[in-house]
């Protein structure tokens, strides 16, 4: 018995002590309680734990009592034996309420308690005293005791350790999972009683090696129960509890289970290891942690399912590319020029004219972006065309420009990466020929932690089944689908008109606005002011709500539903950014008259200064007008900058209005009013708002693209973005948490995120239109901005490879950029495109050949399983026929019987046999023990009584017939 | 002044609001609009109006045609606030799986959802219809009688539910009660729950099946009876009785027994 051994070590370790007092047996008993109550606070599980000792008392005791009938042969001991277990249970349980009374109680007391205690125990001694009288061997117990009472003394640790490992290994063999999760600190109590049950093998010696290879096993077994923990059926404390105890465990024995030397060096080396993947573990974690938003994302995802979570990651990843575009602007152009550059007021672009000095400070001006705001580094006017700034020679003008491209290249780079890498995530899988099976195993959200979500998500399947059941049925009828067809059609007849109202709204406004100008803007008031604006931003806001209106007409499934929405407001989001833009095109020209008259008034201007001057001539440089005084052209790149950040500000104040009216007022009124209304409010008319998810996400793209647009002309646009998305981020996250539900049908966003980078590039692009339309066709200011005086801004590249860079490389430049060379550059780059493409349409198509192929196996497989299974059956059948033709015969006759009786004389196998046909558990074993059973049928069972059955399968094993079968066929 | 031009930007979501929520709008019209007309024009009540439509369309002592005739009336006609023929399935089925003895029924109006009780009970069974309003007593009554259920099935109490539900045992010799209805004020769903789990009436697994709990709603009955653990609770969705677009459940509660 192994059980036995192990015990046996338990007793090893324990150093040989002579017989001391009673009490210090007792004495024991307190340190450990100390040990459990001080030092590992479980007060918390302690019942549970008490529960679980009791089980285990129960069978430690079964086994205990087992054990001394193969040890202790005696029969007359046996009742003195149980007599004293009993009194010592009596103990125990003392011992039991006394911890629990000690749980409250402090340190100080543990005195008295010992005392107590020491009482208690003296009665349970007694009884044990008189079993001494009987026996000596009880005496050699009640050594063990004292020796274990005086390890604890001198090496707790490394007794409890011994205790624990036989206890944990009986209770493994014996197989009852309650008593393996019993807790250590119990175990340890409880182990100097058990002690004394194992006495009769206690044997003292050092760690053999039949010990050490059980220990290494146990570790083992340990190590493999915790792998496939996670597929034992158990419930998850029971899973937890286990996990931890055998983690403990196989910690503390590891380390003994080297040999002999380098036993301490394994050890060692086993706790670095350890330290290193704790370490590693942790150090994900923090990786995690440092993901900014991580968590908050993934509470909102298990709240409101992915798809609200993936505007949340778009939202953050929108966030790194302006961090990005921000640091560009900042670095490269902002600081230099405020670093370097000449000071405010030094030039006329550089300070504020003299006739809106006296409100240059005002607050309504700034928040305009006028004043001492326009003439800043937030603004193109304000940088100086001067070729290099600074002790650095920093080329401001080549950097402006450089950094322009360079936002809007790096844009296009990384929306397109993402795409790409999107694109390989998606596979490219056919949704329709699996409907109903990728339905039932790939529907549900497992990222959902929110029990209301899952109902709803739950709901959502069920009806969705609902859906595609009825949808199967109707494709088969496909009576239906000419209401559906003409449906859509109208939702989209009746977009379009809205759409096109719209449009012809804003292009109203902007007449009207232009109108307004012309007549001057100080006679209107703030409302006609930002007419434009507020029509913008009231369309932007409303008109997707009625596009979700019309679109329940269309009855398509929620995920297409979102990106018809998706596109209808792009369309309507796009009219009015081209509305706006083509509004600021006239602006630009209207500017652009006006900086031709003040040009022609300029030399007047001058010709005036110098010709009152001329009087007083003589003191030599005596032109010395302030700059605020000098006339000045209207610089129309700043005012595209203002109307640009402008329009951010305004929308920004829209965005985050509408979530504090529509979303968390709507939310307070809902909740609070709630109980004193005449209808449900929560669940009827008002309700909660559900998140928006493609409003926001086109919100957030065309902000984007207004960026975009107009960075080049106002440098500040990514630090006010950065701004907004970093506000939006946690503004949004608390309103969504906050005041919104779940959507009513959750579903899985996995698809849709390709969708909003295919959009963002189509705004990046549409956006970088007028951009580069205005930087190339459009001659810059005159006197302000860092391209002032060029017939064009890109000018100042050329510029840079005559100065600066050495003649050879100018020569080469030009030849490069010769059409003969650059065509068939052109020519070269279309044809790789369209040879990679043609190879990926080859690759799609093999791929789906392959799939084919694949199909087609699996289908072929299935039939060779059906067509086996249709033989075992057929065998099964014929066989249990001839089972009751036999068994019929054998009761009738007992000739029969008789020679089958001899023949089960004749060989061992067949009494298998025979039992397997009255027994099928039984039969199972010997199958398990003999293997070839089948092949050992045919010699051992006379053939004439069988025939055709010749594998000898049973009713109630199906599985036999099967291998039989195949590998009568292979 | 603000400019025509913002004014035509809340167009859209005029719109939206009135796509949106036309089933409201068109309750609004029938339930109240036309009430109100009907009202002054005749000067009869509503359920005398609809009383008379059933005198002439439907035929006497025969509950499926007074139903159906309601049916007609309440959604061709006028509205009344009735279970409806959908929802009535729901409690037709409960009736027929249950075959309770007793049944409290709070809220006759005009005795629709009594006749439709009755007509599916066993014999022997009694109802016990509570009812505050004394003209609509009257007219439910008469259809109850019309439908040809006396006095021994169908007994018809006059008086505010709170009023009744503790005096049940001593007036009127009830023990227990199998089936508990409720079609009242939506507020006294509460406040009556909690009376009945009071007086003791209610056994194990009797039911308790209360209409109109999503629309106009009763959150206060619900979250009682979800967090009491008293009850098994389930939510029947349909849509509001008459008036496809709106939705509205029965809450059926199970009671466990108090333990």
């Amino acid at each position: 018995m192994p059980r036995h051994k192990l015990i046996a070590s338990e007793s090893d370790v324990s150093i040989e002590v002579d017989v001391g007092k009673d009490n210090e047996f007792s004495l024991y008993y307190v340190e450990v309680e100390e040990n459990s109550q001080g030092g590992q606070e479980k007060q918390t599980t302690r019942d549970g734990k008490r529960r679980r000792e009791r089980n285990g008392e129960v069978s430690r005791r079964r086994a205990s009592e087992k054990r001394t009938t193969e040890v202790d042969t005696k029969r007359a001991e046996k009742k003195h034996e149980k007599r004293h277990k009993t009194a010592r249970k009596e103990g125990e349980k003392h011992e039991k309420r006394q911890r629990r009374k000690n749980a409250d109680e402090e340190e100080a007391e543990e005195e008295s308690n010992k005392e107590k205690k020491n009482i208690k125990n003296e009665r349970t001694k007694t009884l044990r005293r008189d079993d001494e009288k009987e026996k000596d061997v009880k005496k050699k117990r009640k050594k063990h005791v004292k020796n274990e009472e005086d390890n604890a003394n001198s090496g707790k640790t490394k007794q409890k350790d011994c205790h624990d490992m036989p206890l944990k290994e009986k209770k493994k063999k014996r197989k009852k999972p309650e008593t393996t999760s019993e807790s250590e600190s119990k175990s340890e109590s409880d182990s100097a009683p058990e002690s004394k049950d194992n006495q009769a093998v206690g044997v003292l010696g050092s760690l053999t090696p039949e010990e050490l290879e059980k220990l290494k096993e146990a570790v083992d077994e340990r190590k493999k129960l915790i792998a496939t923990m996670r597929g034992k059926p158990w419930p998850m404390k029971k899973k937890l509890v286990v996990l931890r105890e055998s983690q403990e465990f196989v910690e503390k024995y590891e380390g003994a289970l080297g040999k002999g030397k380098g036993r301490k060096l394994y050890a060692y080396k086993v706790m670095i290891m350890k330290k290193w993947m704790k370490f590693q573990r942790d150090f994900e974690n923090f990786k995690t942690a440092c993901i900014p938003w991580e968590m908050k994302i993934k509470e909102i995802e298990s709240h409101f399912g992915s798809s609200v979570a993936s505007y949340f990651i778009f939202l953050r990843w929108m966030y790194g590319i302006n961090m990005i575009l921000f640091g560009l602007t900042f670095g490269l152009v902002m600081v230099p020029e405020a670093l370097m550059g000449k000071p405010y007021g030094s030039i006329p672009r550089k300070t504020v004219p003299r006739e809106e000095e006296a409100s240059a400070m005002n607050f309504a001006i700034l928040w305009d972006f006028g004043g001492y705001a326009k003439y800043s580094v937030l603004f193109y006017g304000y940088y100086n065309s001067q070729r290099a700034i600074g002790w650095l020679k920093f080329r401001l003008p080549l950097s402006y420009f450089l950094v322009g491209v360079g936002t809007v290249a790096y844009s296009y780079m990384v929306v397109i990466r993402t795409m790409a890498r999107n694109a390989n995530e998606e596979g490219g899988g056919d949704d329709t020929s699996f409907n109903f099976s990728w339905k039932t195993f790939t529907s549900w959200d497992y990222l959902i932690g929110n029990p209301e979500t899952a109902d709803n998500k739950f709901a959502s399947i069920t009806t969705s089944f609902k859906e595609a059941i009825v949808e199967e049925q109707e494709s088969r009828k496909d009576d239906n689908i000419h209401l559906t067809r003409f449906l859509r059609v109208l939702a989209n007849f009746l977009v379009l008109c809205c759409l096109a109202g719209s449009g012809y709204l804003i292009y109203f406004v902007v007449r009207r606005s232009q109108k307004f100008a012309l007549l001057g803007l100080e006679n209107y008031g703030w409302w006609e002011r930002n007419e434009v604006n507020m029509v913008m931003s009231l369309l932007g806001m409303f008109c997707p709500m009625l596009f979700d209106v019309i679109s329940t007409l269309e009855n398509y499934h929620p995920r297409v539903a979102l990106q018809w929405q998706l596109g209808r407001i792009f369309a309507l989001f796009l009219g009015n950014l081209y509305t706006f833009i083509i509004a600021l095109m006239d602006a630009i020209q209207l500017k652009r008259a006006e900086e031709e008259i003040v040009k022609k008034n300029m030399t007047i201007w001058q010709a005036n200064l110098y010709n009152g001057t001329v009087p007083d001539n003589s003191t030599a440089p005596p032109i010395t007008v302030h700059p605020a005084d000098i006339p000045r052209g209207p610089c129309w790149e700043t005012m595209v900058g203002q109307e640009f950040v402008r329009l951010i500000i305004s929308d920004t104040m829209t965005t985050y209005i509408t979530l504090l009216i529509g979303d968390f007022l709507r939310a307070v009124l809902v909740r609070f009013l709630n109980n004193c209304w005449c209808w449900d409010l929560e669940y009827g008319f008002p309700s909660y708002s559900e998140f928006d998810v493609s409003g926001n996400v086109l919100g957030l793209i065309f902000n984007q693209g207004m960026i975009w647009m107009g960075a080049f002309y106002a440098p500040c646009l990514p630090a006010l973005n950065l701004l907004r998305l970093h506000v939006s981020m946690y503004l949004q996250c608390w309103a969504v948490m906050c005041c919104n539900v779940p959507q009513e049908r959750v579903f899985k966003a996995s698809g849709s995120n390709n969708f909003y980078m295919a959009m963002l590039l189509v705004i990046l692009f549409l956006s970088t239109l007028p951009a580069i339309y205005t930087i190339v066709s459009i001659p810059p200011s005159f006197d302000c901005g860092p391209f002032s005086g060029k017939t064009r801004m890109f000018d100042v590249i050329q510029e840079t490879l005559e100065s600066d860079f050495p003649a050879w490389f100018g020569k080469m430049f030009s030849y490069a950029s010769n059409p003969g060379l650059v065509l068939p550059f052109l020519l070269l780059l279309v044809l790789a495109i369209y040879y990679l493409q043609s190879t990926s349409k080859t690759y799609k198509r093999v791929n789906m050949e392959l799939k084919k192929k694949l199909q087609t196996q699996n289908e072929e497989n299935k039939k060779k399983n059906k067509l086996a299974a249709l033989k075992a059956a057929n065998e099964l059948e014929q066989a249990r026929k001839a089972g009751e033709q036999r068994s019929s015969s054998a009761s009738d006759l007992g000739v029969n019987e008789e020679s089958s009786s001899i023949d089960e004389a004749g060989h061992h196998r067949q009494a298998g046999q025979n039992g397997r046909f009255i027994h099928p558990s039984q039969s199972q074993h010997t199958q398990n023990s003999e293997p070839p059973v089948s092949s050992t049928h045919t010699t051992t069972r006379p053939p004439a009584s069988r025939g055709h059955t010749s594998s000898g399968h049973l009713p109630g094993h199906p599985q036999q017939p099967q291998k039989n079968s195949h590998s009568n066929r292979r | 002044m603000v400019s025509p031009a913002i004014a035509l930007a809340f167009l859209p979501l005029l719109l939206t609001m009135i796509i949106r929520y036309r089933y409201y709008f068109v309750l609004l019209y029938r339930a109240v609009l036309i009430r109100w007309v009907r009202d002054c024009l005749t000067g009869l009540s509503r359920e005398e109006r609809a009383f008379q439509y059933i005198l002439t369309h439907a035929t006497p002592g025969d509950a499926q045609s007074i139903l159906d005739t309601f049916d007609h009336w309440c959604s061709k006609v006028e509205f009344i606030s009735h279970i409806g023929p959908k929802k009535g399935k729901i409690l037709d089925r409960l009736l027929q799986e249950h075959c309770p003895i007793t049944v409290l029924e709070l809220g006759t109006h005009c005795g629709y959802s009594t006749v439709r009780i009755a007509r599916s009970l066993p014999i022997g069974a009694r109802i016990y219809s509570v009812e505050m309003d004394e003209r609509n007593a009257q007219v439910a009554e008469k259809i109850i009688r019309l439908a040809g259920f006396d006095e021994d099935m169908v007994e018809l109490i006059v008086r505010p539910s709170d009023e009744v539900i503790p005096r049940l045992r001593e007036d009127f010799g009830v023990e227990r009660l199998d089936l508990v209805f409720m079609d009242h004020w939506k507020r006294c769903y509460l406040p009556d729950l909690q009376l009945l789990e009071g007086s003791g009436l209610l056994g194990e697994g009797s039911i308790i099946l209360a209409d109109n709990v999503i629309f106009p709603g009763a959150p206060n009955f619900l979250r009682h009876a979800r967090r009491s653990g008293l009850y098994e609770v389930r939510v029947h969705r349909a849509t509001l009785e008459y008036i496809r677009g709106i939705r509205d459940g029965m809450a059926e509660l199970t009671f466990l027994g108090i333990k």
